[in-house]
């Protein structure tokens, strides 16, 4: 069961391109033959903006665009130059008139109005109700750069950028194949964004894609503007903190998934694609780990799982040892760490709390902050506020080294999203241990482990391959086999073809 | 809504219960490290605590409070009145008997240890000679917390294999076996250290008399298995095989270590009973003296021999001691309780066939090598 949603998912498809090809009905205004009335229509439309040019060119041409939307190299070159030198009359050989790939011709006015909005010049010619939309926009995008947030020392240095053909273009390059497949749709009532559906035939599970694309295609909201909101819109179960979407800026990862079985999403104007389904062990497996070999790929990810297991439990063990279970510290650490806690007047849930709330703080502000000042407050938070809190006596200096560690800990998830998470449960697991000692941090425990039991994405169980066991996965999950091992693709996406290869009894080789 | 309404309270109620808890903040409480029980003055029990106490001064204190009561219980509530911390068990290492209360009965303070959840099962416990309330009193120049030097007194002897374990899991379960008597560890102050002076063993809870230390490698020969073990036997000039070399000594003692041992024991006689204990031990010459050629491997053959003879001697006279005080600490009444059918054993009815119980006993000792020397 889920909640009601702020946002409404209608039953009916929404168009899916500006092509309306259904028989225009009466309220929709359709074009005229004369000059004036066609430039006042469009003005009306569009709220007449102070960017929006009429062009003559004589003896009865009329170019109508939007300045900052077209590329003005094209329109001057292939479209005005060609309009004053070809002899044209008909709209039919302005088309044949002009070198422009998309051109287009609508008596529709909302048709036209949508693709001056797009980037197109309009071309209206005396005498003629038919309008030509000639397609020429403007892109701003920035260049390719590394991902900033999800870095590797190993591979590729790419990531997506906010342009959608970039990145499709990008993702191409990975998965030479006429198998991927790119689905385009605009959602947004009000903001008419594309958002790219792909995947690659033959090895994604059909009914996936067919899941994901009416999940989009029953999305009616007026804007979206990043592929973080869309992915909480359309995974299974939005009140949930834990991620059941992956976002990744790394073209590499998002093809990873595909070549898995999996389906992404790109929208236009974000550079975060979505990869789905994703089970939760997969947030904790960097692309990285493929490219390392696999000794060093498994001790990396043992390390992986041994710092969210701290993070999530060592300041919430500390709290409850010493407030309750006393008897389960061991002797040797008795004496440090009730001297280090003998001036502080705080009982330690508290002292751990306060910390914590320390360390969020810090990196929020790193987080907002310009990057050289980052930096300061770096400086600050660790070395003055550490030291200074310990000295003033306000917490313990072990916990101060629990706290950091389990912080530190947290930043080696590959996935930021997973990683924020897993902060967050960290406080009403401390919160619980210092209400009711270990027996709250296995209540909490449990609560958590029955909500991830819960989870689905896409359908897919999140808990796979612990829940339900699939012992191979489960073991390619936990440490990184050896590529002659792991013929079979991951369970999760229910791959069409199960098999990356035909896996060959390995020979042992002669020494 | 109303279903997650149902859920939202159900799960906030229980916050309700957190006042309920009892907290024992590590720095507000008062560790027991170490506690002894003499027969008191005025009451039936005497009390002493070896408290450890944080101080705000980044120091740690341990105060040793005695007091008297009839109940432990009742002592934990009055140690707690004369200690600005409250006072908890849960950190309990070492429990000590006075010599007068063992001999009295330990049976109690066994069963109120194990009866307390917070008490943890591996703590040591030891007879102490005399009272308990002077050793841990006395300002030892060089020991400042005398519950943990006890604590790793006993632990480091004990996995070094020179003690007998006597923690409270297994006291408390050679207790009440019917075919086990319980020891322990005897420790005394030596000026200005702690000593361990031999073993005390018990018949039924009551300590009934006590073995020099020396003999600890007998009864751990005889009760179980050596991993890693050191010890030193002397040969008799009787021992002493006469062509073993020219000019025979009075006596030749002998050091062993990297000793492992594997006991067999087997009922061969149920009526009387009888037993054949078969022990076979491996192990590394590390001391000899005057020389004896051991690179010659029939002066070593007989070197064994005669080991071993002296071994089956020593083990006999430990046998028949503890024979004569009834104290069955090698669990010969197990053996005899799973070999015989319906056996029906009792306490009572071991001891009396204990008494005349006829131990057979066979050492076989093997010398691998004989230490390295340039």
């Amino acid at each position: 069961m889920k909640f009601p949603l702020p946002f409404s998912k209608s039953k009916h498809n929404k168009e899916k391109a500006p092509e309306e090809t259904a028989a225009p009905r009466k309220d929709i205004g359709m074009m005229t033959p004369l000059k004036m009335d066609f430039v006042q229509l469009i003005k009306d439309a569009t709220q007449d903006p102070s960017d929006l040019i009429v062009k003559d060119i004589p003896p009865n041409i009329t170019l109508i665009y939007i300045d900052n939307l077209v590329n003005d190299q094209v329109l001057t070159d292939h479209v005005i130059s060609n309009l004053q030198k070809k002899s044209v009359d008909t709209p039919d050989s302005i088309k044949a008139a002009l070198s422009i790939p998309e051109i287009n011709a609508s008596t529709r006015l909302d048709v036209i109005v949508k693709s001056i909005v797009t980037g197109s010049v309009l071309i209206h010619m005396e005498g003629h109700s038919q309008v030509i939309m000639a397609n020429i926009p403007k892109l701003e995008s920035r260049s390719l750069s590394t991902p900033e947030n999800e870095s590797q020392v190993i591979g590729a240095q790419v990531g997506f950028n906010e342009s959608l053909s970039t990145n499709i273009s990008l993702i191409r390059r990975y998965i030479v194949s006429p198998d991927l497949c790119n689905e385009k749709f605009i959602v947004g009532r009000r903001t008419n964004i594309s958002v790219a559906l792909l995947y690659i035939n033959g090895i994604a599970n059909e009914q996936m894609v067919n899941t994901l694309r009416q999940r989009i295609t029953d999305l009616d909201v007026d804007s979206l503007l990043d592929s973080a909101v869309l992915s909480e819109m359309i995974d299974d179960n939005s009140m949930s903190a834990f991620p059941q979407m992956l976002l990744t800026e790394r073209p590499d990862r998002f093809c990873d998934g595909l070549i898995n079985g999996k389906l992404g999403i790109v929208v236009d104007g974000s550079s975060m694609a979505i990869v789905c389904p994703q089970s939760f062990i997969e947030f904790f497996q960097s692309r990285e780990d493929q490219n390392l070999r696999w000794q060093i790929a498994t001790f990396s990810r043992l390390l992986r799982f041994t710092a969210i297991l701290l993070s999530v439990f060592l300041t919430p063990i500390y709290v409850g040892a010493l407030t309750f279970h006393y008897e389960v510290i061991p002797q040797a650490f008795l004496v440090p760490l009730s001297e280090s806690r003998a001036l502080v007047p705080f009982p330690p849930v508290f002292e751990a709390l306060l910390l914590e709330f320390i360390i969020e703080l810090l990196r929020e502000a790193g987080a907002r902050l310009p990057t050289k000042i980052g930096q300061t407050i770096g400086i600050v938070g660790g070395i003055v506020i550490g030291t200074a809190a310990v000295q003033a006596g306000i917490t313990s200096n072990i916990l101060l080294i629990f706290v950091a560690l389990s912080a530190l800990a947290s930043f080696t998830t590959p996935s930021y999203m997973m990683g924020n998470v897993i902060r967050l449960i960290r406080f009403p697991i401390i919160i619980l241990a210092g209400f009711w000692g270990f027996y709250g941090i296995m209540l909490a425990f449990c609560f958590i482990l029955i909500h991830l039991l819960r989870q689905t994405s896409l359908g897919a169980p999140y808990l796979s391959p612990f829940y339900p066991p699939r012992l191979k996965g489960l073991a390619n999950s936990i440490i990184r086999l050896p590529y002659p091992l792991t013929s079979k693709r991951p369970e999760v996406a229910r791959p069409v073809d199960k098999e990356k290869y035909k896996p060959e009894p390995i020979k042992p080789e002669n020494s | 809504m109303k279903k997650y309404r149902f859920y939202f309270i159900i799960l906030f109620l229980p916050s309700l219960l957190i006042g309920c808890v009892e907290t024992n903040i590590l720095d507000r409480v008062g560790l027991v490290t170490l506690v002894g029980y003499d027969v008191g003055k005025e009451e039936r029990m005497a009390t002493t605590s070896a408290v450890r106490e944080v101080n705000p001064e980044f120091q740690s204190n341990v105060e040793v409070v005695t007091t008297e009561n009839s109940t432990s219980k009742g002592n934990r509530v009055k140690t707690n009145r004369k200690l600005s911390k409250k006072v908890v068990v849960g950190q309990m290492r070492v429990v000590l008997f006075g010599e007068e209360l063992a001999k009295d009965d330990i049976h109690r303070y066994i069963d109120a240890h194990l009866e307390n959840p917070t008490v943890s099962n591996s703590l040591y416990m030891a007879v102490a000679e005399g009272e308990v309330a002077p050793l841990l009193e006395y300002e030892y120049q060089n020991i400042d917390d005398i519950g943990q030097h006890i604590f790793r007194l006993l632990e480091q002897n004990i996995e070094q294999e020179n003690m007998i374990s006597s923690t409270l899991h297994e006291v408390g379960r050679d207790l009440y076996s019917e075919g086990e008597d319980i020891f322990m560890p005897i420790i005394k102050r030596e000026e200005e250290l702690v000593e361990l002076s031999g073993i005390a063993i018990f018949k039924n809870g009551k300590m009934v008399s006590s073995l020099r230390p020396e003999d600890t490698f007998y009864v751990k020969l005889i009760g179980g298995n050596y991993k890693s073990g050191t010890f030193e036997t002397i040969l008799t000039k009787e021992e002493i095989p006469d062509d073993l070399m020219k000019n025979k000594p009075d006596e030749i003692p002998i050091a062993f270590d990297a000793l492992t041992s594997e006991k067999e024991l087997k009922l061969i006689n149920k009526n009387t009973p009888e037993f054949d204990l078969n022990i076979t031990i491996k192990t590394r010459l590390t001391e000899i003296y005057p020389d004896v050629n051991i690179g010659d491997p029939k002066t070593v053959k007989k070197l064994e021999e005669a080991i071993s003879k002296n071994l089956s001697r020593e083990i006999s006279r430990v046998i028949a001691y503890c024979q004569s005080v009834e104290s069955d600490i090698f669990a010969f009444g197990d053996k005899y309780r799973s070999s015989v059918r319906n056996s029906k054993l009792t306490k009572e009815k071991w001891h009396e066939l204990y008494k005349n119980m006829k131990v057979n006993v066979k050492v076989d000792l093997t010398i691998l090598r004989s230490g390295v020397f340039e």
